[in-house]
């Protein structure tokens, strides 16, 4: 019986890990087996898919999350899952590398899409060359791991009334490393990730102040701003929380609207996914172009105003 | 006969680009465009080791190579030339007399605080009477006692006015001719030394180019660089080397020329397709290309000879001549492969049209270079 | 007094890439080689722990033979020697097996306090030698570090860690790996006279097989191609009607209301 684990860090990504393994597990015949951290109750992963839930006691004060590693390490050395999915934020990476040293498997890195092939193994895609290039590669498992981007796949549809199991898992080990503080990061009123529509300005703007103008878009349109990379760390025009790229973060929207942005393709990497990509750009052959759905090659501080203008108008009507 | 670069050339190389992508290029356009002198690049160019390169260890250089400090000028003049000329001038016009005619006493007070970059260094030849005809200056240096009396006024001194020390050329004993001059080293804030106006170049517009007036300048006696009559023999062998540091800021200017056109021709699209398609771009590109090239192998096996301590005069001069004419001739070129766009204040071609020109002129002109290369041929 | 070990690897210089449209296959023949940027901050922080606490720094990297130009530019950045692990299968190995080779080399070849590694490499960037090689050498690891200080005295590494929640400030006893971030410091440009130094540095060159039989590969690449993105490039014109008709695409798209 194919075994498919996932684990993340936070709920959403559980959740978008068990929309792809249950997947996985209809076509292989298998089980989906979800972890939990401390003090997350186990019902609500068995809910959206989970058949077991392995549950984390607490983490101990000046415990870093991954002196868990080996506790996960004996429990796949016991189970043998097939394939194991892993939240690739930055504890998420490092578990992975971690565990999959420990097991002796092959780790799909930044895994953007994943299919079966006739033999039931996984094929996943990932990025290289900076987002030039796709590379397929299939793991030797078992288990066949990847580590997952936010937002790659759909998040599960709840099933209420569920049935599945719960295993409580031991206190991990003491661990050389100790965690003396941990500072949260201040949110910014807006996750540029959540939104729906994103004005992205880039180095096509000549000065701080005429970001205003990008902001009134965004106001007309109810989006948010982003940037490209130049913009947040040299500049620091905006905050790096809203730029967008391979390094940065990666949006899904129904719309982006990048002005004065050449479109290089570290920052295509993290708008790929738009539905629409609409560009505005005094450079006709600026690589944004052949990235987009729509575009306007004429200087932004014309073009804009009158944007906004029809746009109000439209969306009066 | 080995044409590739060691790898320690690879790397001094790639890392002048590193340091032109970070400081040189993001300053370029208003180094010209105000103009203003970029004292902070200098300051980071001693920290990297380049204002001595070719000079002993023990006087403050870096004891390198000819041709490493060849590749430093190309590929600073190809991000900025003013930034590539002030290294330059003060490498080549200021430190070689130094080294080459010092006292040990004068190497360790002047060549060694130059080497190191606490100062930048000049070298006053010309007046305004006395550009190629270098030996018909008058100005003059009088024995009073202890001290040597400047009197004169120099024009298109480079460096003068951020200088530390000046090389200052005189007429020691109008009777014999070319065996009367003499050269000098005179500390910057010498009293009778004044620095005039600062003059409004066409290009290279970055470095400081100033008239110098030496008005009872008193020098001490120890500061007589060389012999007494030596002076011309001095500058002249001074320019020598000198034209192979120019021949590598010609060079670094054609081979922008020569990216920024290939660049344009390859995004500029007209008629439905990029311009570097029609042969006519083609083959102002081939051209282009063939000339740099030859320009590269000219100056760098000037280079060579000299580091071999094989004779160079005439092979300094065929690359000046050579590198100067091409970086004119395809920094036209590559304004006219931009079209309108290459004519506008801020598109890089613009700048280096006018960078290339005084190539062909500074540091011997072309009709002397001529004349060199025919005397070498026809004595 | 600290031992240092700096990882770097020598990857194509993507700005070189080029793609044949037809076959979507990506062209490496003319690209040009150099340090990844990532390992860049790697052997600068070696080099700055090492300029402050004494000690020495030695640059590792598993790789062809062809990549030899790579040393004299490690060297040139601080360190006070290389270890080259090379052959030439070492320009096809996937992360696990880059992880072990170090592993052997490191442990049966050199003492250390500390090994940095940067983030990932430019080119596969899988980000997982670093933590795969601590595992390994059975060291425990400190991720994503922008900030770094060393108690000597104490043997014991202070590190700042960003993640997506938060910075997580953690310590942990020498010996240890550390996978240090690009913003944790400036690489400096190498000088001439370091440049001319490099080469009186010593190399230690290890022969794979010296180090056993070539693990095998975990990660099979089966196809690489280009990116490409289909969409549709209509292009409106910058007048007044050009603006209204691409609006009106915009509604009918459904994305604006």
């Amino acid at each position: 019986m194919a075994g498919i684990w996932v684990f993340a860090e936070d709920r959403d990504q559980t959740l978008e890990l068990l929309g792809a393994a249950r997947d996985i597990a209809d076509k292989l015949s298998g089980k989906v087996a979800a972890f939990a951290g401390g003090g997350h109750p186990a019902r609500d992963y068995i809910e959206y898919g989970a058949d077991t839930v392995f549950q984390f006691p607490e983490l101990a004060e000046g415990r870093p999350l991954e002196s868990f590693v080996p506790v996960i390490a004996d429990l796949a050395r016991e189970l043998s899952p097939d394939v194991f999915l892993i939240g690739a934020t930055g504890r998420g990476k490092e578990i992975a590398a971690r565990l999959a040293t420990r097991l002796e498997a092959g780790l799909c890195s930044g895994c953007i899409g994943l299919k079966l092939d006739a033999k039931g193994k996984l094929m996943m895609d990932r990025l290289v060359y900076g987002g030039a290039g796709v590379q397929t590669v299939v793991c030797a498992g078992p288990p066949q791991m990847a580590t997952v981007p936010p937002r790659t796949f759909e998040p599960a549809q709840p099933q209420p009334g569920r049935s599945g199991e719960i295993r409580e898992l031991p206190a991990p080990p003491a661990s050389p490393v100790q965690v003396i503080a941990r500072t949260p990061r201040q949110k910014g009123t807006v996750d540029v990730t959540e939104a729906k529509i994103i004005v992205c300005v880039g180095r096509g703007l000549a000065k701080k102040e005429d970001v205003e103008l990008a902001r009134q878009l965004a106001e007309v349109l109810g989006g948010e701003i982003g940037c490209s990379r130049p913009i947040a760390e040299e500049l620091q025009w905006l905050p790096e929380e809203v730029y967008l790229g391979i390094s940065g973060k990666k949006v899904k929207p129904a719309l982006y609207l990048g002005i004065g942005v050449s479109g290089q393709v570290q920052h295509i990497t993290g708008i790929r996914d738009s539905k629409v990509i609409f560009a505005i750009n005094r450079d006709e052959n600026a690589p944004i172009f052949e990235a987009a759905d729509y575009g306007i090659v004429g200087d932004l501080y014309t073009v804009v105003p009158v944007l906004i203008e029809e746009l109000k108008k439209a969306l009066k009507a | 006969m080995d044409f590739n670069l060691t790898e320690e050339h690879q790397l001094i190389r790639q890392s002048v680009r590193e340091f032109c992508d970070r400081y040189v290029c993001p300053i370029a356009d208003e180094v010209d465009q105000e103009p203003r002198f970029p004292a902070e690049t200098v300051k980071k160019l001693a920290e990297q080791d380049w204002l001595g390169i070719p000079y002993p260890v023990e006087y403050g250089g870096a004891g390198s190579d000819y041709l490493s400090y060849v590749i430093v000028v190309e590929e600073l003049s190809r991000a900025c030339a003013t930034t590539g000329f002030t290294l330059e001038c003060h490498s080549c016009l200021a430190e070689f007399p130094l080294f080459k005619f010092g006292t040990e006493e004068q190497k360790k007070k002047y060549l060694t605080p130059l080497c190191k970059g606490e100062m930048l260094g000049s070298f006053a030849l010309t007046e305004p009477g006395a550009g190629t005809d270098a030996a018909a200056g008058t100005t003059t240096a009088v024995l009073d006692g202890n001290e040597w009396v400047l009197n004169g006024s120099k024009i298109f001194i480079s460096n003068a006015p951020v200088a530390g020390v000046i090389i200052v050329f005189a007429m020691t004993d109008k009777s014999k001719g070319t065996k009367g001059i003499s050269a000098f080293i005179v500390p910057a804030g010498t009293p009778g030394l004044e620095i005039g106006r600062h003059l409004n170049k066409m290009g290279i517009r970055g470095s400081l180019t100033a008239e110098v007036y030496l008005k009872d300048c008193r020098i001490p006696k120890e500061n007589l660089l060389g012999g007494e009559g030596q002076g011309f023999k001095i500058a002249m062998m001074t320019l020598d080397g000198g034209r192979i540091g120019i021949a590598a800021q010609a060079l670094g200017i054609a081979q922008a020329a020569l990216d920024e056109s290939i660049k344009y021709s390859k995004e500029r699209v007209q008629f439905g397709k990029p311009i570097g398609t029609f042969q006519a771009i083609q083959w102002m590109i081939a051209n282009m290309a063939t000339e740099v090239q030859a320009s590269r192998f000219l100056t760098y096996h000037a280079a060579w000879c000299y580091d071999q301590g094989l004779p160079y005069s005439s092979q300094a001069a065929m690359a000046k001549l050579f590198a100067s004419e091409t970086a004119t001739r395809q920094t036209d070129r590559a304004i006219q492969v931009h079209g309108g766009i290459g004519y506008i204040k801020g598109t890089k071609v613009e700048r280096l049209y006018r960078d290339a020109k005084i190539t062909e002129i500074y540091e011997g002109t072309s009709e002397v270079m001529r004349m060199v290369i025919a005397g070498g041929l026809l004595r | 007094m600290l031992n240092i070990v700096a990882c770097f690897k020598w990857v194509v210089d993507d700005a070189d890439i080029r793609v044949d449209t037809g076959s979507r296959k990506l062209n490496v023949d003319k690209a040009a080689y150099k340090i990844s940027a990532y390992d860049r901050n790697a052997i600068e922080e070696a080099v700055i722990l090492q300029e402050k606490h004494g000690g020495r720094v030695v640059a590792v990297t598993v790789a062809p033979p062809g990549a030899k130009p790579c040393l004299k530019d490690s060297l040139s950045r601080g360190p006070d020697s290389a270890c080259f692990i090379n052959d030439p299968c070492c320009a096809d190995l996937e992360p696990s097996q880059t992880a072990q080779i170090l592993a052997r080399a490191i442990s049966s070849k050199m003492d250390y306090d500390l090994i940095i590694c940067g983030e990932g490499s430019g080119d596969i960037y899988a980000q997982q030698v670093g933590p795969a090689l601590a595992e390994r050498l059975g060291i425990p690891c400190l991720t994503w570090v922008n900030k770094l200080s060393c108690n000597v005295d104490e043997r014991r590494i202070i590190a700042e860690r960003k993640l997506e929640d938060g910075v997580e400030v953690v310590s942990a006893p020498l010996p240890v790996l550390v996978v240090v971030l690009p913003d944790i410091n400036a690489p400096r440009i190498p000088s001439l006279k370091q440049v001319l130094g490099a080469a009186k540095k010593p190399v230690e060159n290890v022969l794979l097989e010296d180090l056993g039989s070539i693990p095998g590969a975990r990660l099979l690449t089966t196809d690489v191609v280009a990116a490409t993105m289909d969409r549709r490039r209509i292009k409106f014109p910058a007048d007044a009607d050009g603006v209204r008709e691409a609006v009106n695409a915009l509604l009918r798209e459904g994305v604006v209301s």
